[in-house]
């Protein structure tokens, strides 16, 4: 996504409010900016630095070819930075870092932006230090937070700056490209209630492991209907020695929040929103052992267990949790 | 870009310029270092964004020639092994080439090095100096007046400001100011060559980069350029020049702070004082403030004790030139005290007190240029 104009075409309303907000003049000190992966909210935020930078502006739309779009591109403008989660959260020494540069003067203009990235993984501790210059910015000071879950951070935080909402791409879009992309139908359904980002979307298509973890939640489903007992055998066996990493755990956890989310939707009478279409008679199976409202207990429990991966919880011991849970 | 450059004047720049490069950044580009080659010589720059530091090499000076065949160009290469390529390259001559993918090579003698470099254009672009703007200072007395105020910068990130001297420049006359709240360290210098017309509201300077300024520059009374910009400070030696950025928002107003009338005045020998207090906080550093406290007594006997109730106490009684005025207690810090002593650089002072609650004042008994303000410390 280079431009306005191509970003506008996936988000036609926050483009559209960015645009406006340099075409008036009436540039915020703080926005956030949140959205799934994959909505561009990464993308918005390198246009809209180098709209604030680019020396060739041509309305709201920079050149990308000024020294300044340059190093905005390669991370190397002094006047620009940019705060990522340095392992599982953003800590308070980034924060302060921050805070140590804001009370120096530019380096080459008085124009500074800083760009934090999943915002909503800074520590309390973080969180209450940027609060205290989101408070009190600095002139020509603009913040962007980039979050997918903007509800995870301080109330205070989110008051102070302008929300922007990244809508979710529309799942047929992606799926469309998936299929010219030459993805069978029914993984490019599934794909596509995964990511919203194509390549990420391909990448996976590939992976054989991908298709293992599809074939295990599968699994897990079937041996939750049919041999209850021995589900915990199973999830220490086959479950645990796939799903080694934290985020390949929540993968398979995504994949099973949306098996269940397909059997709310067969209850509801919501075909055509169903993502496993192959696994139609599995499912009517479960409709008959599992009622509508133990299947929404069940999803919550589901996410409940993402919750505690993200907190560092043992895995195996909320995989054991979760699936005696399920199998009430 | 292609040079030939003599390895000793290299060496020399090389190590100016690393002074300002630190591995730990930010930003990639700059655990590099930037080459710029022109007809008049060849400049390095390093940078750490806080501070900046450019050395120069003239393509000739005094009839002897640094660098020929200068073909111009620039070019960033990396800092890390730059410096022990030039120190152990074996021949006094060296051959620097970079071509247009970013290539460069490094030659002396038999021994070749290529290294990758990167583009000059992501280096970031330091401010082009106004001249108007600047006014001239010898060093060492530039040296000795960041001496005297640095060290009483604020080291706590609570009140950012408060981490740099505050440097005016206003009809001639140029004063340096620092405060941590506690204490207070001010100089003020008439300019010699009366150039009235230079002047700046006041700029606060980071103390890091002062005190990195005054490691690099060497003792000598050569002149040293001053100019502010909008967002930096340049120091510029003959061949140096030497930027940091500054600090933002406004300064406290500290000219209130400094009481007009005096209670209590005592002079004495600034060593003799500076001696006793040093001895009495011996003791008093067990106790938590390092706080001695001061008496007069009869006469022109002053008494200084330092006390630490788990360790003991120490009294000692010296005699200042004069005393007049109140008669007075009052507690202070040591370390301050020391501090002040030692920046005020004069045999004699005056200590002016305004009873025990209020700040007291340290001057040169034939200056008022400087100025050293300490705020007691209440005791019960």
């Amino acid at each position: 996504m280079q431009t306005w104009t191509e970003l506008k075409e996936i988000q036609p309303l926050a483009g559209q409010m960015l645009v406006n907000s340099f075409k008036k003049n009436r540039i915020s000190h703080a926005y956030l900016f949140q959205g799934p992966e994959g909505t561009g909210k990464r993308e918005a935020s390198i246009l809209f630095t180098k709209g604030l930078f680019c020396e060739q502006l041509d309305g709201a739309e920079p050149c990308h070819q000024c020294r300044n779009c340059i190093r905005i591109d390669s991370g190397n403008h002094p006047d620009v930075h940019w705060i990522e989660p340095d392992g599982q959260s953003i800590k308070k020494e980034q924060i302060l870092h921050l805070q140590k540069e804001f009370t120096y003067t530019g380096m080459e203009s008085n124009q500074k932006v800083y760009v934090v990235v999943d915002a909503d993984k800074m520590t309390t501790n973080a969180s209450n230090r940027l609060l205290k210059f989101l408070e009190e910015p600095t002139q020509q000071t603009t913040a962007m937070l980039l979050t997918e879950n903007g509800q995870a951070l301080l109330n205070t935080i989110r008051s102070r700056c302008q929300l922007l909402a990244f809508q979710p791409l529309p799942p047929h879009r992606l799926q469309q490209k998936l299929s010219s992309e030459g993805v069978s139908e029914s993984n490019a359904r599934l794909l596509s209630a995964l990511t919203n980002d194509l390549t990420e979307a391909l990448d996976m298509n590939k992976d054989e492991w991908f298709a293992n973890a599809r074939k295990l939640v599968i699994q897990l489903i079937e041996v939750l209907q049919s041999k209850p007992n021995e589900v915990l055998l199973f999830v220490n066996h086959q479950w645990m020695p796939h799903f080694k990493e934290r985020d390949q755990m929540q993968q398979g956890l995504d994949l099973l929040v949306l098996w269940f989310q397909d059997l709310i939707n067969q209850f509801v009478g919501r075909e055509e929103e169903v993502v496993f279409v192959q696994e139609r008679e599995k499912r009517e199976q479960a409709s008959m052992q599992w009622s509508r409202q133990t299947a929404t207990d069940q999803l919550s429990h589901i996410l409940e267990a993402k919750r505690k991966i993200n907190q560092n919880v043992h895995p195996t011991l909320v995989m054991e949790q979760l699936t005696l849970y399920l199998k009430r | 870009m292609k040079f030939t450059i003599q390895r000793e004047q290299l060496m020399e720049s090389v190590q100016h310029v690393m002074k300002a490069i630190s591995s730990r950044t930010t930003i990639p580009i700059l655990t590099g270092m930037k080459l710029e080659a022109t007809a008049e010589g060849v400049k390095l720059t390093g940078s750490d964004s806080d501070i900046s530091i450019e050395s120069f090499i003239p393509a000739e000076e005094d009839g002897i020639v640094y660098v020929e065949g200068i073909e111009p160009g620039s070019i960033v290469l990396q800092a890390k092994y730059f410096p022990d390529i030039v120190r152990k390259l074996p021949q006094s001559t060296v051959d620097i080439e970079s071509d247009n993918r970013l290539n460069i090579t490094i030659q002396s003698g038999s021994a070749e090095f290529h290294l990758n470099g990167q583009d000059a254009e992501e280096y970031p672009q330091l401010p082009q100096v106004h001249t108007d703007n600047s006014f001239e200072l010898p060093i060492d007395l530039l040296k000795s007046l960041v001496r005297q105020t640095v060290f009483a910068v604020s080291s706590s990130e609570t009140r950012p400001i408060l981490t740099g001297v505050k440097v005016q420049l206003d009809e001639g006359e140029l004063s340096f100011t620092a405060t941590d709240s506690h204490r207070l360290a001010s100089r003020k210098l008439k300019l010699e060559n009366g150039n009235d017309q230079t002047s700046f509201s006041s700029v606060v300077i980071p103390g890091k980069s002062l005190t990195e300024l005054n490691k690099i520059l060497a003792d000598t009374e050569d002149n040293i350029e001053i100019s502010v910009t909008d967002n930096q400070v340049l120091f510029r030696t003959k061949h140096l020049f030497f930027l940091s950025r500054l600090l933002e928002g406004n300064y406290p107003e500290t000219s209130r702070l400094i009481p007009e009338q005096s209670k209590t005045v005592v002079t004495m020998g600034a060593k003799e004082l500076l001696n006793s207090v040093d001895r009495a906080s011996l003791l008093a550093r067990e106790n938590r403030n390092n706080v001695v406290r001061l008496v007069t007594k009869e006469g022109r006997e002053i008494e200084i004790t330092g006390n630490s109730p788990e360790v003991g106490n120490v009294v000692e009684e010296v005699e200042a030139d004069s005393v007049d005025g109140e008669d007075l207690k009052i507690s202070f810090s040591a370390k301050y005290m020391m501090d002040a002593l030692k920046a005020v650089d004069h045999d004699q002072v005056k200590v002016e007190f305004t009873g025990a609650m209020r700040p007291f004042l340290i001057r040169p008994i034939d200056d008022d240029q400087i100025l050293q303000l300490i705020l007691p410390v209440r005791t019960y």
